[in-house]
């Protein structure tokens, strides 16, 4: 097939190669339906993105792509990319501005019926406690800087050491919420100040805050092992590492860029610069990534602690009666030292996830002994009208892609042209009427975000499971959203 | 003397084409698209002073600096900048320096956008006939 001008091979029913040329060091391989690659919007900068990804030093089997596919910078949004960690490279381009931009997903012991009187005052409450929009601060005091360095270094420890989580959340986030790597002297003081006070705040765009239904099961026993039943309400709380981690990728951009000179890499596109990961400055950039990336386990650990406080004010109800669980917390924007097999080796690899989520098959030692006989839960929000997904790894996924899934639908339309289509109408009373509240800071995100400026995420869901690559577990149907 | 820019089409983030008769004009011009961008079409009383001195290794590197410090000023500092005074681009060396003038914000006026940076994506300053132009794109 020819999508303007590049040339994608079937592989499989869902699954395209882009051949190797050009300086490709590797093929791309996409997994995408025809109908989605057929789709009109479909972004070729993105396909080339994913060709640029394989002229990476070190890159593994194939430049990668999940059907959540769009255009980013350096590395495409859904792009997945593992890099030998003896004669590969780091980039940030392969991590993205938000560090650990990720997912957590509680439930509670509460159903619709439950709640449905009061869904009003919990929004409120929700929208009280937790700070939204641009440079929202003040969730809890400014860290001091010795905060700010546990925070850094210690991650979701730093919160549990501080009466906001347990040790029930540290087991349940990916990496138990900490990257030990991490070093707060790496991290500039530009990056300190601008997340100084944003701990446990949303951001704006497409962040948010979210009370679910789980509205469908698809596989009961994995349902049960992740505390899912049908009419139960979740939460799902969707942000990353606020300016903080912005500020460290700008930071490394630099030093990568001149790095990338230094050792002689000719590179399509700036935003893909790099250094070999042993090197002093592929080293200095995992460890400050990594510190951004415990601020950003820490802010979601904060915002679900003030989410349960706003459930256990709203239905005056103590913490046993209410049960508030955290299912998992996955990060879509990292790049993590994994083992892998490539042939009958396994090696060890740094495997950039950008826009896409770990899928650890069952009885991978890396996830809860909990998920062990189903896989890691991996969470894929959709838009604030439609559904999101919970799915489970698969042995497949280590076999083909890294151990990596989608991350959720990928905008179907620019802001500027939801706005446009949002004029005139009410966004917020169509949801109501569909049994949605939400509230946000002004009618500007409502507009922007509006679920029809969204692809559908069910598509992008069921080529992974089609595919054996994720396996759907149970679908959340909205009835609250805060957003920035 | 003249200098333009116009927003594009982009489907998640923010991006602009600018042109101008002299690079100090394009950087000016980007700013003013930045600022329109993140507080909208405002004006406010110059009250305080700024030194900028920026330094990178390009030019496009030079203007994603420039672009970011007004961006860090604003979302950390809590100060816009409005005004620029007495422009310097050392074109080799890749330096800038400016005396701006501006304001802090207050809660009255509206943070719109949460840029999280100026990208290198499709950035590329060239010159032809006296015509300096570039696409500046802003994740948001």
């Amino acid at each position: 097939m020819d999508v303007k001008g590049i040339q994608l091979e079937k592989f499989r029913e869902n699954v395209w190669e882009i051949p190797k040329s050009n300086g490709m060091l590797v093929p791309g391989r996409i997994y995408i339906s025809q109908k989605m690659l057929e789709h009109n919007l479909f972004d070729d900068e993105a396909l080339k993105q994913v060709m640029n990804v394989a002229h990476l030093p070190g890159i593994e089997k194939y430049s990668l792509a999940m059907p959540d596919i769009h255009w980013g910078y350096g590395f495409p949004i859904g792009g997945v990319a593992a890099t030998d960690i003896d004669d590969g490279v780091i980039s940030p381009g392969g991590v993205g501005y938000d560090i650990n931009c990720g997912v957590r997903l509680a439930t509670t012991a509460l159903t619709f019926d439950d709640v449905k009187d009061k869904l009003q005052n919990l929004i409120t409450k929700l929208f009280q406690n937790v700070p939204t929009g641009v440079g929202a601060s003040g969730a809890i005091k400014k860290l001091s800087r010795s905060d700010l360095k546990n925070v850094l270094n210690k991650g979701s420890v730093w919160a549990m050491e501080h009466d906001l989580g347990n040790q029930n959340d540290i087991i349940f986030t990916e990496e138990n919420g900490t990257m030990r790597g991490a070093d707060f002297n790496l991290v500039s003081e530009r990056a300190l100040e601008r997340g100084a006070d944003q701990l446990g705040t949303l951001g704006s765009g497409n962040h948010f805050l979210e009370i679910d239904v789980v509205d469908e099961i698809y596989d009961t026993d994995a349902a049960n092992v992740f505390g899912l039943s049908l009419n139960q309400i979740v939460i799902q709380i969707h942000t990353g590492s606020r300016g903080l981690g912005y500020q460290v990728c700008d930071d490394f951009l630099k030093v990568l860029q001149t790095a990338s000179k230094k050792y002689g890499f000719d590179l399509p596109d700036k935003q893909l610069a790099c250094a070999p990961i042993k090197s002093q400055e592929g080293q200095d950039y995992l460890a400050a990534m990594q510190a951004a990336a415990n601020f950003a386990w820490n802010n979601r650990q904060v915002i679900m602690h003030l989410a349960k406080k706003s459930f256990l004010d709203t239905f005056n109800i103590y913490e046993s009666d209410l049960k508030f669980q955290l299912v998992y917390d996955v990060c879509h924007n990292i790049a993590k030292i994994e083992k892998h097999k490539i042939g009958d080796e396994e090696k060890e690899l740094c495997v950039h996830r950008k826009g896409a989520t770990r899928a650890f098959a069952p009885g991978n030692n890396q996830i809860p002994t909990k998920y062990k006989s189903v896989g890691q839960p991996v969470l894929i929000p959709g838009d604030m009208g439609r559904y999101s997904f919970v799915a489970a790894g698969t042995e497949k996924a280590m076999e083909e892609t890294f151990g990596s899934s989608c991350h959720g639908a990928g905008r179907n339309l620019s802001r500027h042209k939801a706005m446009k289509i949002a004029k005139g109408r009410n966004i917020s009373d169509e949801l109501k009427e569909k049994g949605i509240i939400i509230q946000a800071k002004g009618y500007k995100t409502i507009a922007e975000e509006m679920p029809q400026a969204y692809k559908d995420v069910a598509n992008v869901v069921d080529v992974m499971h089609n595919e054996g690559i994720t396996k759907k577990v149970a679908k959340l149907r909205p009835v609250g959203v805060i957003k920035g | 003397m003249s200098a333009e820019y116009k927003f594009i089409n982009h489907t998640a983030d923010l991006a602009f084409d600018v042109s101008a008769d002299s690079l100090e004009e394009l950087f000016l011009e980007a700013a003013k698209a930045w600022r329109i961008s993140v507080v909208g079409d405002i004006s406010g009383k110059a009250l305080s002073n700024v030194m900028l001195n920026i330094s990178a290794d390009s030019l496009e590197e030079l203007l994603v600096n420039f672009l970011n410090e007004l961006n860090f000023l604003l979302t950390t500092k809590k100060w816009l900048a409005i005004i620029f005074n007495n422009i310097v681009i050392d074109k080799t060396n890749f330096l800038f320096s400016a005396n701006c003038t501006g304001f802090h914000v207050d809660n009255s006026i509206e943070i719109k956008e949460e840029i999280k940076s100026a990208t290198y994506h499709q950035m590329n300053i060239v010159n032809i006939d006296n015509k300096f132009s570039t696409r500046v794109v802003f994740d948001v």
